[in-house]
Order: structure tokens, then sequence, then C-alpha cells
């Protein structure tokens, strides 16, 4: 015991002494800290400044791991020094216990700092459990030291650990999420990044300090880093070797991929059950839906009737935070991402009241929920439903694995028959062609002549669109629907009224009002709608919950396969 | 007779395709302090890291202290202060903590501030060992060595690349480690050093043993003899023929011979000379040094 403690000792002595430790710990992560704040805007919400701490602390659990201890190990023997070790009484188990202890006394203030910097600097709010994230971080900086040895024991020199190092150090740093977000990879990379030890230290810090979880929740991350590090240390006792002279034969370094084997098999069962991806997008949603928005010079449809022509509205941590009537302040004063709208109407997002999201019976749920969300429709009604599957699409639109407008149930009103004539219009209008899947619309046209060619009542008070049943397309319906109000003799206002702020009331949601406190489900169209209705179909921006939707790229994973 | 503190005996090593130790046995007594004396790739420093269990042999039978180094390393490590050819500190590590950090890894120590006192480096204490000078650095290697008060001492090249007045120092230290009657295996390719410290010196050429013994024996193993040679002013006339065994050189200008009485066979010489009607430009008298032991037994000069 007394030599553990000793080595420790002198050895964070020696630590403290050397001016590249506190360069590497401490000032070029801050570097690194303000560079993401600055591209993540961090200071717009705590959400993002805690994601922005997550993906410094994981730079510096990398490099801490990968150039701290192994590569002193690799100098020391170059260096002769080792040779003088092994001359004495003893084995390499208290010099790599030495290494990996200050190697995390090392690592720990330089976290606490990060989380100081990340409160004070850029608001974000205090981790809600500290202990686990300290336990985690501790874990991971110890576990990604072992690695870091274990390359050691297999390098014949400084070069060739410079190789080995930089071929690990590189790719964790860039398929871990912390840099680039794994979403934005294309499938085949984002497949390969699930068998990343990195990775998946970043969806465990994502997990404690972004969302808050338990280290229970983070319970396969914390086993595969507790075996990372027991392999680790076990090998590298085995394999330690003091003297330059001594080399290692080329297979030896496969031993390396025994270190990797706990996160091998955990990439494994990821793989198969997607869980890795599925919090990669939710931790994408998070950022994006946390970043502050602030539309200026618009005309404001706020939901209840009443326009403002020319005014402005301010979005934060996925809420309606402001309206502003008139002059709107510069973003860069309120700290957000301006969006100008002069000529343009911002509007609540759309409700359909009532559609049918399980028909026709051919297609998921998931893609008609992104459909409805294309057309600006943010929340819909659905009729009909299992209850246990449209349970889990909630559950999965909330947490932001799943993107698609939201989902409500309850009531029941049997849908009015459309004429053919009028589903003709809709299939033929460019939303639709944009909306549908692929060949929905070729299919459509022919039995078209199966509808009554002429039947048209009046619309309800509601727009409930019956969408699913009669060919009606999920998505545009609602838009084609605000136009048959407008010619049945409601003013164009009335007509959004009714698929804005009364459909909110009816189905008791804090939607469908541009107010403060509300969501920030918005639709912002080219034009007056107010003038002509027909506007409504020119979108160029729809906001779920804070986030821009990127409409492009909605349908990708449903259509390209 | 009390148990030889080293025993070897037909230790043989060799590498992937060299056989660098071909065959090498000798004993040490207690308090003895042993010379392997040979040129650089001799097989010195295989042979002692061998004995000091840092190297597995090939073949033979070693015992030091009574342990076998391969087997029992960490034993025989405890009892035992090593001082390498080749090693380093970090740079930035305290003269003492290097002696607290190598402290702790035996059972019983010494302390260490009077063993730095007698190594004279009680001023360096807080010195990083990176500002050491060279002399320094080695008299710091001889404190850690000597920190579990050892009774053998294994010295590896203990002052190549040192300057003279550094190596008389450590010299001195040597001899003060002898007289504590501490047992001293020493490896040198310096002839003064094994003549100076060394109660029995083995020679090693080539991974073998050619000759061991104390250095005066070998010397006159070997010899018996010492070279006297006398250069003459002028050259030696025509008919005239040197006395006794020696003989003429090349420019008849000087005489040289072995002797075994060296000191009444100059005079023998001188008188000849004399009546030659020669005057004396220059006397020598060569008594052999292990140097000579060594290229007479080798072929080779050890400095090569």
């Amino acid at each position: 015991m007394h030599t553990y403690v000793t080595n420790i000792l002198i050895t964070l002595r020696l630590m403290m002494r050397d001016r590249m430790v506190l360069f590497f710990g401490y000032v070029f992560p801050l570097i690194f800290f303000f560079l993401f704040a600055q591209m993540a805007s961090a200071g717009q919400s705590g959400g993002v400044a805690k994601q922005v701490v997550a993906s410094v602390l994981i730079f510096g659990v990398l490099g801490n791991g990968f150039f701290g201890a192994g590569m002193r190990a690799v100098s020391d023997r170059e260096s002769n020094i080792l040779r003088r070790f092994k001359v004495a009484p003893t084995t390499a188990a208290p010099l790599l216990a030495g290494w990996l202890v200050v190697g995390w006394l090392n690592f720990v203030p330089s976290a606490v700092f990060l989380v100081l910097i990340g409160r004070f600097g850029y608001q974000m709010p205090w981790p809600e459990r500290p202990f686990t994230l300290f336990l985690f971080g501790s874990l991971a900086v110890l576990a990604f030291r072992a690695m870091g040895l274990i390359i050691a024991s297999v390098v014949n020199s400084m070069q060739e650990s410079q190789i080995l190092i930089q071929l690990f150090y590189l790719p964790m740093l860039f398929l871990s999420g912390a840099t680039v977000p794994i979403t934005s990879m294309p499938p085949w990379l984002q497949s390969f990044a699930q068998f990343i030890p990195s990775a998946h230290l970043h969806s465990g810090i994502n997990a404690i300090l972004v969302q808050g979880e338990t280290l229970q929740s983070a319970g396969k991350q914390v086993v595969a880093l507790l075996l990372t590090l027991c392999i680790g240390f076990f090998l590298s006792v085995k394999l330690f070797r003091w003297e330059k002279e001594q080399k290692v034969k080329g297979t030896a370094k496969l031993w390396v991929l025994a270190v990797l084997a706990p996160f091998l098999a955990l990439g494994a069962y990821d793989f198969h059950a997607k869980e890795g991806l599925t919090n990669a997008k939710r931790l994408e949603r998070t950022l994006r839906r946390g970043r502050t928005l602030l539309f200026r010079d618009v005309r404001l449809f706020v939901g209840d009737g009443r326009v403002i022509e020319r005014g402005g509205l301010l979005v934060k941590e996925g809420k309606i935070e402001k309206i502003f009537e008139g002059a709107t302040p510069e973003p860069k004063s309120v700290n957000a991402d301006g969006i100008e709208g002069s000529g343009k109407t911002l509007l609540p997002g759309f409700i359909d009241a009532g559609v049918y999201l399980s028909f026709p019976k051919d297609a998921a749920i998931d893609r008609r929920l992104a459909a409805y969300l294309y057309c600006g429709v943010t929340t819909v009604r659905s009729f009909m439903d299992n209850p246990i599957e449209l349970q889990l699409t909630q559950r999965r639109l909330a947490t932001g694995e799943l993107l698609g407008s939201r989902v409500v149930t309850g009531g029941h009103r049997p849908p009015a028959p459309r004429s053919a004539e009028y589903v003709r219009k809709l299939l033929e209008g460019s939303l639709a062609q944009q909306a549908a899947p692929k060949g929905f619309i070729d299919a459509a046209l022919p039995i078209l002549a199966k509808l009554p060619p002429s039947l048209d009542p009046v619309p309800y008070d509601l727009v409930e669109t019956g969408s699913g049943l009669n060919l009606l397309i999920h998505g545009p319906a609602l838009h084609r629907e605000l136009r048959r109000m407008v010619e049945h003799g409601r003013s164009p206002a009335d007509a959004l009224r009714a698929a804005t702020g009364e459909a909110a009331d009816r189905l008791q949601l804090p939607v469908g009002y541009l107010r403060p406190g509300f969501a920030a489900d918005l639709v912002l169209v080219d034009g007056n709608p107010l003038q002509d209705i027909t506007v409504t179909e020119r979108i160029s921006l729809v906001v779920l919950q804070g986030e821009r939707v990127a409409r492009g790229s909605l349908f990708e994973e449903y259509d390209e396969k | 007779m009390p148990e030889p503190v080293i025993h070897v005996s037909g230790l043989r090593k060799s590498y992937a395709d060299v056989e660098a130790v071909r065959g090498i046995g000798f004993e040490i007594a207690e308090g003895e302090v042993f010379g392997l004396l040979g040129p650089n790739g001799a097989g010195k420093t295989t042979t002692v890291e061998i004995l000091e269990g840092l190297r597995d042999r090939t073949a033979g039978d070693v015992r030091v202290l009574g342990f076998d180094p391969a087997a029992d390393s960490l034993q025989l490590k405890q009892r035992i202060g090593v001082c390498l050819q080749a090693t380093n500190l970090p740079e930035k590590m305290r003269v003492h903590e290097a002696m607290r950090l190598f402290g702790s890894f035996y059972a019983t120590t010494v302390p260490i501030d009077p063993l730095l006192g007698r190594l004279q480096l009680t001023e360096k204490r807080n010195a990083f060992y990176g500002t050491l000078s060279g002399g320094q650095k080695q008299r710091l290697a001889l404190a850690m060595a000597m920190i579990n008060d050892p009774k053998l001492i294994f010295l590896d090249e203990p002052t190549t690349g040192l300057d003279p007045q550094v190596r008389l120092e450590i010299h001195n230290l040597v001899q003060e480690l002898r007289d504590s009657r501490r047992s001293i295996i020493l490896t040198t390719h310096y002839i003064e050093e094994a003549e100076r410290l060394c109660d029995r010196v083995a020679i090693i050429d080539q991974g073998r043993i050619v000759a061991s013994g104390s250095p005066r024996e070998l010397i006159a193993q070997t010899f018996g003899a010492s070279k006297l040679e006398i250069a003459f002013t002028a050259p030696l006339p025509e008919h005239a023929v040197p006395p006794l065994a020696a003989t003429l050189n090349s420019t008849r200008t000087g005489i040289a011979m072995q002797s075994g009485k060296p000191a009444r066979d100059i005079a023998g010489l001188v008188d000849w000379v004399d009546r030659q009607g020669l005057d004396i430009a220059d006397i020598q008298l060569h008594r052999p040094t292990l140097e000579d032991v060594f290229l007479s037994l080798t072929g080779h000069r050890l400095r090569d």
C-alpha cells in the first residue's frame, strides 16, 4: 500500500510540474469550449450549454485517456527511465495504478472547471445529478486511460505509439457524436459508430448531464467502461515492458482488440436494438428544440382572429417567449437566430381535428405524421387507432426520437364524404405532389371514379378532413378544406381560426395561439392568407416545439428504402 | 567454507541469432570486489543482468545470495543494489523524491538524508534530476542502489562516459563500499579501474571468460616478465651483437628484451651500451598491465 501511495504522490507532483498537462488539461479544453459554445449558440438555452459541456468533457476524457498515461509510459520507456524500475523489487502494477489515478486527479478539477464555466458563462443549469456525473466521468477517464496503457504496451516506439494513438483517437473523436451529430452521418457510418467506445461515452454523459438520468439508465455503458478498465489494467500489467530493447511481436497488438471487446458487445447489442441511434436522435432533437428564434417584421395571425400587421415573435426553449407589436429588437440583443419575415405571415401551426392515421392500411403512422408536419399541420386528432400503438407513437414524439405532428385522441365524428372532383384537385395540388408517398397519387387517380362525382356537403365548424379515408391524402387535405370553407362563404380569418385557436380550445391543448407560454408550433407562409386562403400552401417554414423543421429531409428515411 | 555470494556455472544466453554468453562460470565470495573486464559486446552486461534477475538465461546454473534470479526475482531484488549502465529518471523529479520513490519498493531501507550525505548530495537534495551533472547523476544512482542497505551491489560500467575527475570520485566511493565489507560485482572496460578496484578480475571476450584471477596473478601468469627498452643516440656498429636475450631493432638504434628480473638486467644492458661507446637516449621499463594481458589473450585491444 505504501508503495502505491508513494507512487501516486510523486507521480502527481511530477504531473503538476508539467506545463503540457496544464495546457492540455485546462487551456486546450477551454478553447474548444468557446469554439463549440459559439458554434452551437450555447447562450441560447441551458440544454445546449449542457451539450457543449458534455462534448468538451468527452474531448477531455479522450485526450486524457489516449495522450496521458500511454504516451508517458512509452516516453519513459524510450528514455530508459523504466529500466531503473525494473531492477527494483516491484511489478508494473504500482506504476500503472499511479498513472491511472493521477490522470483521474487531473481530470476531476478540469471537469468541475468546465461545469462552472457552463454555469456562469452560459447560464447552464446545475447538473441535476452531479454525483452521478462525477462517478460516470471518473469511470470514463479511468477506462480510457486503461485503453491508452494497452496501446502503450503493444507499441515498440514513440513513433508507433503516435500512429496507433491517432488511429484510435481521431475516429473516436469524430464518431463519438461530440463533434458531428451521429444523426447527420450516412447510415453505414451510424451503424459503425455504435461500436465505438466514445459514442457510448457520449450517450452516457449526455443521458446523465443533459437528460438528468440515473447511473442505472446508463447501466450498459457503465458495465462496458468497468470491463474495459479491468481488462485494460490487467493486460497492461501482463504485457508491460520496461525496456525499449524488448520488442513486442506484431500479433500481440491484437490485444488492443480485447480491450475493445466490451464495446464491440455493446455495439452488437445496440446494433440489434438501435438504442444508440435512438439516443443520438433524441439528443439532437433536444439541441434543435433548445434554440432561440426571433421572427421579425412579420404579419402575425394570433389565432383568435386578431392580426398584427407588423410585429415579431421570440421563441425560447420550445415555447413562445414574447410577442412584439411594431418594432422588433435585433436578434443579437436577445441572443437569437433572426428570421426575417417581411411579406410573410406567421400563424400557429394548423390543427386537423379529425384524421384516420391507420388508414389506408398500407404504411406506418410515422410517415403520415411527417407528412402533416411537412404541410404545416402540427397537431392532429386521430380517430379509430390502436390505442397502444398510438401511445408508443406519442412517447416517441415526446422524446424526440420521432419527428412528426403531435397526436391526440378522443371523440369521433363520421367524416363527410368528398366528391371525386374535390379529391382530384387535392391530389393534383403541389403540396400533395411533395407530401404523398411514392406511387400513391398514380394509384389513386384511376379509382377516383368510385367516389360520388359532385357531392360536396357544407364543412364542419372545425377542420376535420377525415384524411385516410376516401383517398384523402394525409397532410395537404387541410389546406384543401380551408379553401372549401372560404368557398362556402366563411372569411379566410374565420377559416384559419377554425384550424388553429378554435380547434385548440375544443381539444383543450396549449397550442393554436401565438401567446407567451404556448408551444412554439408555428407556420410561416409566403404572402397574406387573410386575403388569399391558398397562400397557406406556400409554406416557407414550419416550427415544432421550437425546432425549425428540416422539411426537405422529412421523408428521407421512409422513401429511400 | 561459507557459501559464495554468487555462483555461476555453464551460463549461456542466446538471442534470436546471436549467442551473447557461451558458457561462463565463476564464484564471488563475501566481501569481494569482482570485476568483469571486456570490450563492448563481450557479454558482460548480459551476464550481470541475468544475475540481477532482469533477463532469463538460456542454460546454466546461477545462485545469487542463495536465490535463483530467474525464479525468485522479487526476493532477490529486495536484497541487492543495482547501478545500471544506461538509466534515467524524469527530468523534473527531485533527488529526495527519487530516493523516496525507490525506497518505497523495499521492505527495509536506510534513512535517506545520511545516505545522501555520504554521497555528497545533501546540497542537491531538492534539485531536479535534469539539473544534475553527470557525476551527480551517477552518485545518485549509487545512492539509489544502496537505499536497501544491500550486501551485494552490481555496478554496471559505473564510470563510463564520466570525466577523469568524476571517475576518481566514484572510485573512492567504491573503495568505501568495499571497506564496509559488501560484495561488489563490477563491469568495466577501463583497465585502470579493474586493476585499482577489483580483488579479482575475469576477462570476458565474445561471451567466454578467457582468464581470471587477481590483477597481479593475471599479469604474472601471462608474462612473468617486464619489457626493457633502451634507445641509443647513434646506430650500433656493424659487427656488434646485443648481449643476453636482447634484440636489436631494424635501424640498429635500440634494443629490447623481456625480463623476469628487470632491476638486474637493466644494469647489465647499460653496462654493455657503455662498452660499445654509445650514449643512451632513453630507457624504458614497461611493466605489463591488464591491457597487455587482454591483448595477449584475445589478440585485440580492449577499446577497439
